[in-house]
């Protein structure tokens, strides 16, 4: 990896080991990287347990999206979806368990895969590519189940409100849409740019940030990162953030923003925005918070840059790993 | 205690008191001075001042024995009292412990309350935007006042046109019947005179 391919490195994509002691990080060249957590957070870390442990080259296209399982890496590149076992990565060992790529119609390109996201009541993974659908794989069968057809244009997010059984996406096309998990069909669509609250026209009407915690939904991108209600529809607290953020994440009573600009956002639910700690990457693509390990609780974030930041304190950057 | 050699003692006290600094060499000197006292042949005056000079001597010995029991005793106090000191803040550190928990615990509860309570306030704000039920209802209610009354008029309007157009029916058939009656009766009248005008004309 020359000087010059790590100037150019964009980080998108993180995940947590099931076990909480390591992150895989996705990145622009298609490589994923394996850092030790332990290692890094010891007391007597150098600089030399800030690299990864492991480096391979998962996919031919950029890994837009990785997603962690109870024993299984899921990471999404090139159009297809590839798993690996965390213990054999953890053994160093680089072999898939499987590849699998949803059936796209058309032939001649081949859409991206933006964005996974896990159902867990059913076992299934949601699938947001860039062909404008949701393909759902069953990861107990192996097979694809359905798609969920109705976006306009490429879908950027997806993401699994737990307690209605539903799906959201967010697309390019300004919609958010949500879906009965059982039926396949689309519930609900809310066009956030048509809100006066939190449209933004001069940077477009594309949603490309989407979380939930059942009863509420972060959405942003081209229009302003807002809160909505989910029951009642409406939006509820719009945030004054300059740029247009990425990725979203509820965290106890706060709420973590990142996107544009070198800087992670904590707002308040009501609207306000309390602080923004500066980082290395000049802008952001992802935010990871490893909540299932007890003693390496961080906040880690990448961008634009071969650097990712880890937070052991909210407040501030402790330090950065680098590919 | 055991562990401690007799050499390390030795050792020690050589470090320290190398030729008996003080208080062996004056115990030696005494026994020295004693021996020499009881064999001296000198004149007594001599020998009484010798004999003082070796009380004071062994005075000064016991006093720097009394002194160093002395010492002893505080050092074994002063031990006692750091043990004391010692628990004393293991204790201090487990409750602090303790509190630490307590408090993290407390704060979480205390950030999901404050979660809840966004929560409520941002709900709060779209449900104000809405306007109010009860007004909503009075609307409601003087809508359908006035749906009944305009429904009362119509059915009024109805029943009054119904029987107007009756009533006219009623004239118009009359009348008619009227005109039928009165041609009948012209025509009648003409048949009768043009009847008894040929009768006259053939008499």
């Amino acid at each position: 990896m020359g000087p010059v391919e790590l100037l150019h490195m964009s980080v998108f994509s993180q995940s947590f080991s099931p076990c909480g002691r390591f992150l895989a990080a996705g990145n622009n060249y298609g490589e994923i990287a394996l850092f030790s957590l332990a290692a890094a957070l010891s007391p007597d870390a150098t600089t030399a347990n800030q690299k990864p442990v492991l480096t391979f080259t998962a996919h031919e296209g950029p890994v837009f999206s990785l997603l962690s399982t109870d024993s299984v890496l899921l990471s999404a590149g090139n159009g297809e979806v590839s798993a690996w076992n965390w213990t054999e990565l953890i053994k160093k060992n680089v072999k898939p368990l499987w590849t699998k790529r949803p059936n796209y119609k058309s032939s001649l390109e081949i859409p991206e895969i933006n964005s996974m996201a896990i159902n867990p009541r059913d076992d299934s993974l949601a699938i947001g590519a860039g062909d404008n659908n949701v393909h759902i794989l069953d990861l107990e069968h192996g097979a694809f189940k359905v798609t969920l057809r109705g976006h306009t244009d490429y879908v950027h997010c997806v993401c699994v409100r737990e307690r209605e059984a539903e799906l959201l996406s967010g697309s390019e096309d300004g919609a958010v849409r949500m879906w009965d998990c059982r039926t396949g069909q689309s519930v609900h669509c809310i066009e956030v740019h048509k809100y006066e609250s939190c449209a933004r026209p001069q940077h477009g009407k594309w949603i490309s940030c989407l979380t939930t915690d059942s009863d509420w939904m972060l959405c942003g991108g081209g229009p302003s990162l807002s809160l909505w209600h989910l029951r009642s529809l409406s939006p509820t607290s719009v945030f004054p953030l300059s740029g247009c953020q990425r990725r979203a994440a509820f965290h106890q009573d706060m709420i973590l923003a990142v996107g544009d600009g070198a800087f992670v956002s904590h707002c308040l639910l009501g609207g306000e925005v309390k602080g923004q700690i500066p980082c290395t990457p000049p802008s952001l693509n992802t935010l990871q918070l490893n909540t299932k390990s007890s003693e390496h609780r961080v906040l880690t974030v990448g961008g634009g840059s071969s650097k990712i930041d880890v937070f052991t304190n909210l407040s501030y950057r402790a330090f950065s790993l680098s590919f | 205690m055991g562990a401690v050699t007799d050499d390390e003692v030795i050792r020690k006290r050589l470090l320290i008191d190398g030729d008996g600094a003080g208080d062996d060499r004056r115990i030696n000197l005494l026994l020295k001075s004693f021996t020499k006292w009881c064999n001296s042949p000198g004149s007594p005056e001599e020998g009484f001042t010798q004999y003082q000079r070796m009380l004071g001597t062994l005075a000064q010995c016991e006093f720097s024995m009394g002194k160093t029991l002395m010492v002893y005793d505080m050092n074994l106090r002063e031990m006692e009292n750091y043990e004391k000191i010692y628990s004393n803040i293991e204790q201090n550190i487990t409750s602090a412990h303790d509190k630490i928990a307590e408090c993290k615990k407390e704060i979480q509860r205390a950030k999901r309350i404050r979660k809840n309570r966004q929560e409520y306030d941002a709900l709060a704000k779209i449900i104000q935007q809405h306007p109010d039920r009860h007004e909503t209802l009075k609307q409601l209610e003087a809508l359908d006042k006035e749906l009944q009354h305009l429904s009362h008029i119509k059915e009024n309007v109805d029943a009054k046109l119904e029987l107007r157009k009756k009533q006219f029916h009623v004239l118009l058939t009359t009348i008619q019947e009227l005109q039928q009656t009165l041609e009948n009766d012209e025509k009648s009248d003409n048949d009768d005179q043009s009847q008894e005008s040929p009768a006259q004309n053939g008499e």
